[in-house]
């Protein structure tokens, strides 16, 4: 993707993000059960796409590098990753802030809720190995199989999990993100802020993956200078 | 606390994340361009090195 | 298959000889289990849930060892690069790891069941065979998702500590199942509540079975 292009794309995110921000708190009509709180979503449900989208983009390019072993891919699903783990931590903190004035705590282990907090340690963990090793071949090759294995497990978890909370139910009435959203404006606004949010994850992976790219070659360039200066040496 | 305070501190949440992140992003960039120009500079001197045998060209003036 | 057999034999006479593995992985699970009892309220969690709970994690971490140990014995001497070399398929390799992980996790268990029921005052009776399915689709779940992992932390710079890391969050589903499961096999319901866990364990071994059988390959290739 050219600059231009890319650079378009982050001014266009940002104005949307303001139309967003102003729809959010002047525009809405309140939630009538939850109250002014239920404005969090606007911005929660946008965070949570995100991630979900990010940690979808991983597996794919985990499975894309393993079948074709260009490092492109990598890049690509490094990328997905930390971007994904950045709103998935925004979906937990927004989360937290909006439970508690409506169900009274910070966490509850609402079956959505663990869901994501689980995908927020598998990811995590997925980072933890990738800083944890040089960059090579081989540590791309890991992170492809950790990120594969990761999203086959996305609906185990999610199976599980519901069966979980639906067996022992949950001492609060969890009410999840469905309200039905009874005014058109809600869905306006939301919709806006999902455009805003879509918009920025694709300027911020094009961003961070361009850097990445720039990076692979900038090592493997500086290889092939050690390699120069070498016989340079030895002449 | 009242609710209109949660949802300020849950926008603000978000921003500021981003924003860390956007910045983290920014002195990646940063560091990878005096990576290229500390790059350019070794490929530089060794395009200039003399080539002759006598004459060995230190890697490290 | 000979291949299989072959080094499947070759990891067990080695544990035969030594015992190391087993005794470890029995040891962890009976400190993980005195844990636990001090851990748990005494007079009020001596019950079927908390054995339960406390067994898994017993599972969980004494398997983390298991699958370690299968695959340390070939790193040392750099033993994984011959087998890498000779004409034995790399999913061969895992399989016959993964087997031999679960043949300790196994053995461990047995010894944990026991310990279970003496510290946890539950009876020896027939409910104890219930346990047994359970936990078997439970340890090959396990044991095929850490012996695949493994193999990568073991090359990382965090080492062994990032297993757990990268193998407990992925074993969340089977985890919730098989401690269900299990509690329900010791309160003595009937099958049919046992049977929706059950599902989500079978599940689990064969998606990570066949990961691990398949991407195996491209973990311990080297380059």
């Amino acid at each position: 993707m050219s600059s231009m292009v890319r650079k378009g794309l982050g001014y266009l995110s940002l104005a949307l993000m303001f139309v967003a921000i102003f729809m959010v708190f002047d525009w809405v009509p309140t939630e009538a059960e939850q109250g002014i709180a239920q404005r969090i979503f606007y911005f929660h449900v946008p965070c949570a796409w995100v991630a979900f989208a990010a940690f979808g983009i991983v597996a794919l390019a985990g499975i894309l590098y393993l079948w074709l072993g260009e490092r492109m891919w990598d890049d690509l699903g490094y990328a997905a990753a930390e971007i994904g783990m950045v709103f998935c931590t925004l979906v937990l903190l927004t989360g937290s802030l909006w439970a508690k004035p409506i169900w009274g705590v910070w966490w509850t282990w609402d079956s959505r809720l663990t869901t994501t907090f689980i995908l927020w340690l598998m990811y995590g963990g997925y980072l933890l190995l990738r800083s944890s090793a040089d960059d090579s071949p081989q540590v791309a090759r890991f992170a492809a199989v950790v990120g594969i294995v990761a999203a086959l497990d996305v609906p185990v978890v999610i199976v599980s999990v519901r069966l979980w909370r639906t067996i022992h139910p949950a001492v609060l009435i969890t009410k999840t993100g469905e309200h039905g959203l009874e005014d058109p404006r809600m869905v306006v606004a939301l919709l806006v802020s999902l455009a805003a949010f879509t918009i920025f994850f694709v300027w911020l992976l094009t961003l961070r993956f361009a850097q990445l790219r720039a990076r692979t070659r900038l090592h493997r360039m500086g290889q092939e200078i050690a390699l120069a200066e070498m016989r340079a040496g030895d002449r | 606390m009242d609710h209109f305070t949660f949802l300020v501190a849950a926008y603000a949440a978000i921003f500021v994340v981003i924003f860390l992140y956007v910045l983290f992003v920014w002195r990646r960039q940063s560091a990878l361009e005096a990576e290229l120009r500390e790059m350019e500079a070794r490929l530089k001197e060794l395009i200039e090195s003399p080539r002759s045998d006598e004459e060995l060209p230190s890697r490290h003036p | 298959m000979a291949a299989f057999a072959a080094i499947l034999r070759k990891d067990l006479r080695l544990e035969l000889r030594s015992g190391e593995s087993t005794v470890a992985l029995l040891a962890i699970s009976l400190l993980i289990l005195v844990v636990m009892v001090f851990a748990l309220d005494a007079s009020r969690a001596r019950g079927a849930e908390s054995a339960a709970g406390a067994l898994w994690v017993a599972l969980v971490f004494s398997g983390m060892l298991g699958a370690t140990r299968a695959l340390l014995a070939e790193r040392d001497n750099n033993c994984i690069r011959g087998l890498l070399l000779s004409p034995i398929e790399p999913s061969t390799l895992y399989a016959a790891k993964l087997a031999a992980a679960f043949i300790f996790m196994a053995i461990a268990e047995i010894g944990s069941v026991i310990l279970m029921v003496l510290f946890f005052n539950l009876n020896f009776d027939i409910t104890l065979i219930r346990l047994a399915p359970i936990l078997a689709l439970g340890t090959l779940g396990f044991a095929a998702l850490a012996t695949l992992l493994a193999a990568i932390s073991n090359r990382t710079r965090m080492g062994d500590l990032l297993l757990p890391i990268l193998a407990v969050p992925i074993f969340v589903p089977a985890l919730i199942a098989g401690v269900k499961a299990s509690a329900s096999a010791l309160g003595g319901t009937p099958e049919s509540a046992i049977a929706e866990w059950l599902k989500i364990l079978i599940a689990f071994d064969v998606l990570f079975v066949t990961a691990g059988y398949l991407l195996f390959e491209y973990v311990v290739r080297e380059d």
